[in-house]
């Protein structure tokens, strides 16, 4: 069974050999040994509680419990931008009107805003390309989101994810080239780094002081504005099926998405529900009473265990007040008998299925 | 004889002949007829309010008037030129400019500094004095009459220094293609106008209507993040400008941080009284032409007569050539009748050219990227 589960120290190794895997362009898991490292002792230390909030933040890695190979990470934090300030562009609209010439045009403007300050953060995602089928990184995704589900309390009212902007065939950034290059006169990969890296020092030195109209820009620029990766359109379907919506914050080097809502609205928050674990029991449910529905379904189930959390896919739906495991299941999930398990059931289709 | 002499109605139908084919187009002479018409008839009156006995008793500071100057061929009557002043440009409204700012963006610990230029709407210009309306016929072009023309301004200034503000500007035109599109306009003002540069030049008739505030942006523009047709004309004189420039230069006037909101064409500015007409210029009293032994240091100079006591709108000014070091204008009978002077009056000269130094040639432009 592929599982989510919290990053310990003893992953240091597999992480390391993961990250290898990247290519550029995630910028916030390298194959940096110490901050890795330094990474999970933060998640350790928010776990329990220890961290302080500028600092608080998860990081997850997906397992393939068969074999023990590490082939995923992702991550949340918990309030961005208490210590170093977290930089948008806010895509504000500008109208200029005179009734005298019978003039209206609509324009936009990009402003440099600390809008998402306090906001939650899923980042960091990468699978391996060894397990990109069907489903797992849906898993990766919404493991978070079952984490946030569960433990509501550790986290603000919002959350917002950030998506690559659009690049070119030559791998440029068009954004990049119109706007940042002129300020910032460094590469676009050393300007991302530093960011990531705690070094946004150079973003308040060079940034725009004033507002940006996006349409005196180059077209290829204009384009770009909340334009995402070809690379990314799965993640951000991921994420607005989960209800995140893009709310015209942009990023600043490459004027990608940024998407956002509150963590009350995300559909794993609204639907998933506790209930407690039938172990060995399988399949008691999918009998024909509720309608076949239960035949090839499965859904998202996590313990409720913050220092030992874990999240997979289990065969099946909640049947009379329970989730029914495998025994391998159960054991994967690090789940008792009777012991509660959250359950996301499979998204519904639009609309009301007829009956 | 050419001479300059202040706009008279009579001029409509010249003025309203040179508005309709100048080109590059005359955007300051109104292309409509009763609108030129007004036009002339506020200079009249402005000109008008300077002939009193007490020598511009009722004008003590620069307000509404508007100045509009032609010259005329004295054999054939024909106008062949035509020259403005406002005396405070946007009065009352204000003026509007892009002021081409550096901003610096240094970062330490990157080892960057970079000065980055970014235009901002300004009024800074509102009530300095402004020429404005150059146009000479192409016939002239050649010579010292598109001298005469653009400089008898100054000399006027010079004479009634309280009328204007103690700065002068000049809005030069940017630079436009055959069709009259401006690269500049393209790349900024059309975004805002959603129309033609010629369109709303003719809708707007300046730089000062409420209208600018309303469409302009209201923040700064990056010059860098402009499409770099835009960026090349920047403060760059259309081709067919560089005359009205290098006369410009000629009389003191020196590129400033201003463009235009519109072409981007460069704002020229000078303090008065370091204009060559103002700072060279002196008053002679007139002899007749034989008076003085002309042979020796003759040069060309522009002279210029204002009687409080002749005619109404009695400003004149020529070009004359007059010794270098003379209390005395010696000048001959027809250019006295066309100054309306006779011997032992006064008259104002300055030298046409600075031979201090050469004129300086078309360099450092408002706004080029550093």
């Amino acid at each position: 069974m592929i599982v989510v589960r919290v990053a310990k120290e003893s992953d240091l190794d597999a992480l390391m050999s993961l990250a290898h895997e990247t290519g550029p362009g995630l910028t916030t898991f390298k194959p940096d040994r110490d901050a890795l490292a330094a990474r999970i002792a933060r998640t350790r230390r928010t776990l329990e509680g220890a961290a302080a909030p500028h600092e608080a933040g998860y990081l997850f890695a997906m397992q393939d419990t068969a074999t023990g190979d590490i082939a995923g990470v992702c991550g949340i934090e918990t309030s961005v931008g208490l210590r170093e300030p977290f930089y948008n562009y806010r895509v504000s609209t500008v109208v200029h009107a005179s009734q005298d010439l019978g003039i209206w045009t609509r324009m936009h403007a990009l402003n440099i805003a600390h809008d998402l300050t306090g906001y939650a953060e899923v980042c960091s995602l990468f699978l391996s390309p060894r397990y990109r089928t069907h489903g797992v990184g849906g898993l990766l995704s919404r493991s978070r989101f079952m984490f946030i589900a569960q433990f509501r309390e550790r986290f603000p009212q919002r959350i917002c994810a950030e998506l690559r902007g659009h690049f070119d065939a030559g791998g440029t950034s068009p954004f990049w080239r119109a706007v940042g290059s002129h300020f910032y006169q460094i590469d676009f990969n050393v300007a991302d780094y530093l960011s990531s890296h705690g070094r946004k020092a150079f973003v308040a030195e060079l940034m725009p002081r004033f507002p940006v109209y996006v349409e005196l820009l180059p077209d290829d620029a204009q384009q770009c504005v909340g334009l995402t990766h070809a690379d990314t359109l799965p993640a951000r379907r991921m994420l607005e099926a989960e209800g995140l919506r893009y709310e015209n914050h942009v990023d600043i080097f490459d004027a990608g998405p940024v998407l956002e809502c509150h963590i009350a609205d995300l559909r794993t928050v609204r639907e998933s529900v506790v209930v407690p674990a039938e172990i060995g029991a399988h399949p008691a449910h999918g009998d024909g009473n509720d309608g076949g529905a239960g035949a090839g379904v499965r859904s998202l189930v996590s313990n409720t265990s913050a220092s030992d959390f874990r999240v997979g896919f289990a065969a099946g739906v909640v049947h009379d007040g329970a989730f029914a495991l495998s025994a391998d299941e159960a054991a994967a999930l690090n789940v008792a008998p009777g012991e509660p398990v959250r359950v996301l059931g499979p998204a519904r289709k639009t609309g009301r299925e007829a009956s | 004889m050419l001479f300059i002499r202040a706009a008279a109605l009579r001029d409509l139908d010249a003025l309203a002949q040179m508005a309709r084919t100048a080109r590059p187009v005359l955007h300051s002479l109104p292309h409509d007829r009763d609108a030129l018409r007004a036009r002339i008839a506020s200079s009249d009156a402005s000109f008008d309010a300077s002939f009193d006995a007490s020598f511009d008793a009722d004008v003590d500071a620069p307000g509404e008037e508007s100045y509009l100057f032609v010259l005329e061929d004295r054999d054939t009557g024909r106008l062949l030129g035509t020259a403005g002043i406002v005396a405070a440009a946007g009065y009352p409204e204000p003026f509007y400019a892009f002021r081409n700012d550096a901003l610096i963006h240094a970062s330490r610990e990157l080892q960057v500094n970079r000065k980055i230029h970014a235009l901002t709407m300004s009024h800074e210009l509102t009530g300095m004095s402004r020429f404005g309306g150059f146009y000479v016929d192409p016939s002239l072009r050649g010579g010292a009459a598109a001298d005469l023309v653009s400089r008898a301004r100054m000399m006027y200034v010079a004479m009634h220094r309280r009328r204007f503000a103690s700065e002068v500007f000049s809005l030069l035109p940017g630079v436009t293609d055959e069709a009259g599109a401006s690269p500049f306009w393209e790349a900024v003002g059309r975004k805002f106008f959603g129309r033609d540069f010629r369109d709303v030049e003719v809708a707007s008739g300046g730089r000062s209507r409420t209208f600018i505030a309303e469409v302009m942006p209201a923040y700064p523009l990056y010059v860098p993040l402009l499409p770099a047709a835009a960026q090349r004309v920047l403060g760059e004189p259309d081709p067919h400008a560089r005359l009205a420039y290098r006369i410009h230069r000629d009389e003191g006037f020196e590129v400033d941080r201003y463009v235009d909101i519109f072409d981007a064409g460069p704002v020229l500015t000078v303090p008065v009284e370091r204009a060559a007409s103002v700072a060279s210029g002196e008053t002679r009293v007139v002899c007749d032409a034989g008076e003085i032994d002309g042979a020796a240091a003759a040069a060309s100079w522009l002279v210029a007569s204002d009687t409080p006591h002749g005619p109404r709108n009695a400003f004149r000014c020529v070009l004359a050539t007059l010794p270098r070091a003379d209390a005395r204008a010696p000048l001959d009978a027809p250019t006295q009748a066309v100054l309306g002077v006779r011997r032992g009056d006064s008259v104002y000269c300055a030298p046409l050219r600075q031979d201090r130094h050469a004129s300086p040639s078309v360099d450092a432009r408002p706004g080029a990227p550093q």
